[in-house]
């Protein structure tokens, strides 16, 4: 704590003279005009150890002690837990300096029960609570509201990210299941069903939804032994060391996939080996591409990531990124992209898939861009 | 990221109260459903921990009816200002149209609004937006403080609020109370303003 001391003189009702003078010598006297309130707010000081004004008072340690213990209180009905505590405890310090033992008992326990108290709210707010499960009407609008692609299945994926990221697990493995039914989904669908069993410490509920998937066949052998992989990581994390049983089981292979859920042809989606074959990469919020000539070089344009599969990622590109737009082509490899996620950022390559321009809707005249990660 | 209806001429637009924690976002959207009763459309919705702070974001939609025969509809959001929900930020702040950055007056808080205004500068540009370019507003709230009679809390002078914060952005800022409502409005009708601009800019809708 800094010991400063000011000396105040009343001229008259709306004019003081101040002066603050630093007590460890480092900093020059100050000195301002104005009521005390006001110099205090221009100072924007910590409040004075101590207060001599020219009508005479002193401000007495008791006082300063209320003073501050009335500081204390204010932040502490704000919800200002730490700064009520920094107070109390230069409270208590000055009791414990200034006041003569045999005077000080009853005020040092007034202290430190507030401080006892308040150290126990403090502990029990950065106690991380369990979210509460919300009502329906809220999980609806987290759905609805948190899901930003024009796209039905996208936006259905990324509703339900939300509600697995704002704690509604039930709900989410509900929609993460709906999702199960779309094949190029499919797979992030029931990796996500995991984690969210993962995070309602639920690992029964997560091997027996393995094993039920094991015998439903909806996943063909490939996607079998990602899922495998994945959930075996999960219980090593758990400190669980257990080898699952892979899709032996003769019915899987026995029921077709489309006989399961009614499904759109899968003449035109690529083998499912390639498309899913690096779906653990990071979740990435958006891309920095840096222009690389023209007299904006140098300069790093950061796009929205709209959606993510693995190390493909689908970016909008605004009708106003002209340079960009005229560079970019199917096949150009972009060297120097800044990959942003919540974690981590990461700089790498990355190969253009696709380049359309939006002809419809709130983005009409941007271009969607698909960037395949080659990091 | 505002979705425009062509057909049936509606705007959506999303407005976020950002801040460091306790400096009063809440508040502000509590002030503005008490007040603007014929805009506000639904009920507010808030989801808070013990102790009334905001766990995942508070949300409130209203309607401001036509402008230049577009349905114009706003949906404000909250933050969760404590340093730990950081993931959520990002979520709620994703598809912003708008920024109200709501700072604590209170001296003692004075890094703790510059380590905020940094945060939404990293988050914004995680989402692709720039601090620079999204409408901004400033409020420096818990004005009604520095009346208390003996000055016992020592409260920032706007000038120093200004040098610590706006320096640089050179955005609208807003004294205020979301307590007693000083400067709830216009903070709000500015922040709608600069949007509505912005998106005017981005949709054309009124030429359509
Ligand atoms: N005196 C005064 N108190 C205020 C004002 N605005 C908010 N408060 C108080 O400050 C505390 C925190 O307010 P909130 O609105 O919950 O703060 P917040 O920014 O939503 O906080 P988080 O949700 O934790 O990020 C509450 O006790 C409010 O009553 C104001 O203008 N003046
Ligand atoms: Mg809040």
């Amino acid at each position: 704590m800094t010991l400063k001391l000011q000396i105040s003189y009343v001229i008259n009702q709306s004019w003081e003279l101040h002066v603050l003078c630093d007590l460890s010598g480092f900093n020059p006297p100050e000195v301002a005009f104005g009521t005390y309130k006001q110099v205090i707010n221009r100072w924007d000081a910590e409040k004075p150890i101590s207060f001599i004004s020219s009508r005479g008072i002193v401000m007495s340690i008791k006082e300063q002690i209320k003073s501050i213990l009335q500081e204390a209180e204010i932040y502490r009905t704000q919800g200002l837990l730490n700064e009520a505590m920094i107070k109390y405890k230069n409270a208590a310090e000055l009791v414990e300096k200034n006041i003569k033992q045999e005077n000080r008992q009853s005020l040092v326990d007034g202290i430190t029960k507030k401080i006892e108290l308040l150290k126990k709210t403090i502990l029990k707010y950065n106690d991380p609570e369990k979210p509460p499960e919300m009502p329906v009407e809220i999980q609806n609008l987290i759905k609805d509201k948190f899901a930003f692609s024009a796209d039905k299945e996208s936006a259905g994926l990324e509703g339900a990210i939300a509600l697995s990221k704002f704690g509604q697990f039930e709900r989410a493995i509900t929609e993460f299941s709906e999702l199960l039914k779309n094949d190029s989904l499919r797979l992030v669908a029931a990796k996500n069903i995991l984690r969210c069993f993962f995070a309602t410490s639920s690992v029964d509920g997560a091997l027996s939804q393995y094993e039920q998937w094991l015998k439903s066949g909806i996943f063909h052998e490939g996607q079998i032994k990602k899922i495998r992989f994945f959930l075996e990581n999960l219980l090593k994390d758990k400190g669980i060391e257990r080898k699952l049983p892979l899709a032996d089981i003769p019915e899987v292979k026995a029921v077709p996939e489309k006989a399961i859920f009614e499904k759109k042809s899968m003449a035109d989606i690529p083998e499912q080996e390639e498309v899913e074959e690096d779906d653990e990469f990071l979740d990435i919020n958006s891309v920095g591409i840096t222009i690389t000539d023209g007299p904006q070089k140098g300069k790093e344009v950061v796009l929205d990531v709209t959606f993510q599969s693995g190390k493909s990622v689908s970016l909008i590109v605004p009708g106003r990124e002209k340079i960009l737009i005229e560079k970019f082509k199917v096949g150009l490899k972009l060297d120097n992209v800044q990959f942003y996620s919540p974690i981590a950022m990461l700089n790498g390559s990355g190969v253009i898939s696709a380049f359309t321009k939006i002809s419809s809707g709130p983005k009409m005249g941007s271009y969607s861009l698909d960037l395949k990660i080659s990091t | 990221m505002a979705i425009f209806n062509l057909k049936s001429r509606e705007i959506e637009c999303k407005i976020v109260y950002y801040g460091p924690g306790r400096s009063g976002k809440t508040t502000n959207l509590e002030y503005i459903f008490k007040t603007y009763k014929k805009q506000v459309t639904d009920q507010l919705v808030s989801i808070d921990t013990e102790g009334d702070r905001t766990l995942f974001f508070d949300f409130l939609p209203m309607g401001l009816g036509k402008i230049r025969g577009c349905d114009i509809r706003v949906q404000l959001y909250t933050v969760p200002g404590q340093v730990q929900y950081s993931s959520t930020r990002k979520l709620v702040l994703k598809g912003a149209d708008g920024i109200v950055f709501v700072a604590d007056s209170f001296a003692i808080r004075r890094d703790k609004n510059i380590l905020s205004l940094k945060d939404l500068d990293l988050n914004l540009k995680e989402c692709g937006l720039n601090i620079f370019k999204i409408p901004l507003v400033l409020q420096y709230n818990k004005r009604d403080m520095s009346s208390m009679a003996d000055g016992s809390i020592p409260i920032m002078s706007v000038e120093t609020m200004q040098n610590d914060l706006n320096r640089q952005l050179k955005v609208p800022y807003f004294p205020g109370s979301a307590l007693t409502g000083e400067g709830v409005g216009r903070t709000l009708i500015e922040s709608l303003k600069l949007t509505l601009i912005q998106l005017q800019k981005e949709l054309k809708w009124a030429q359509k």
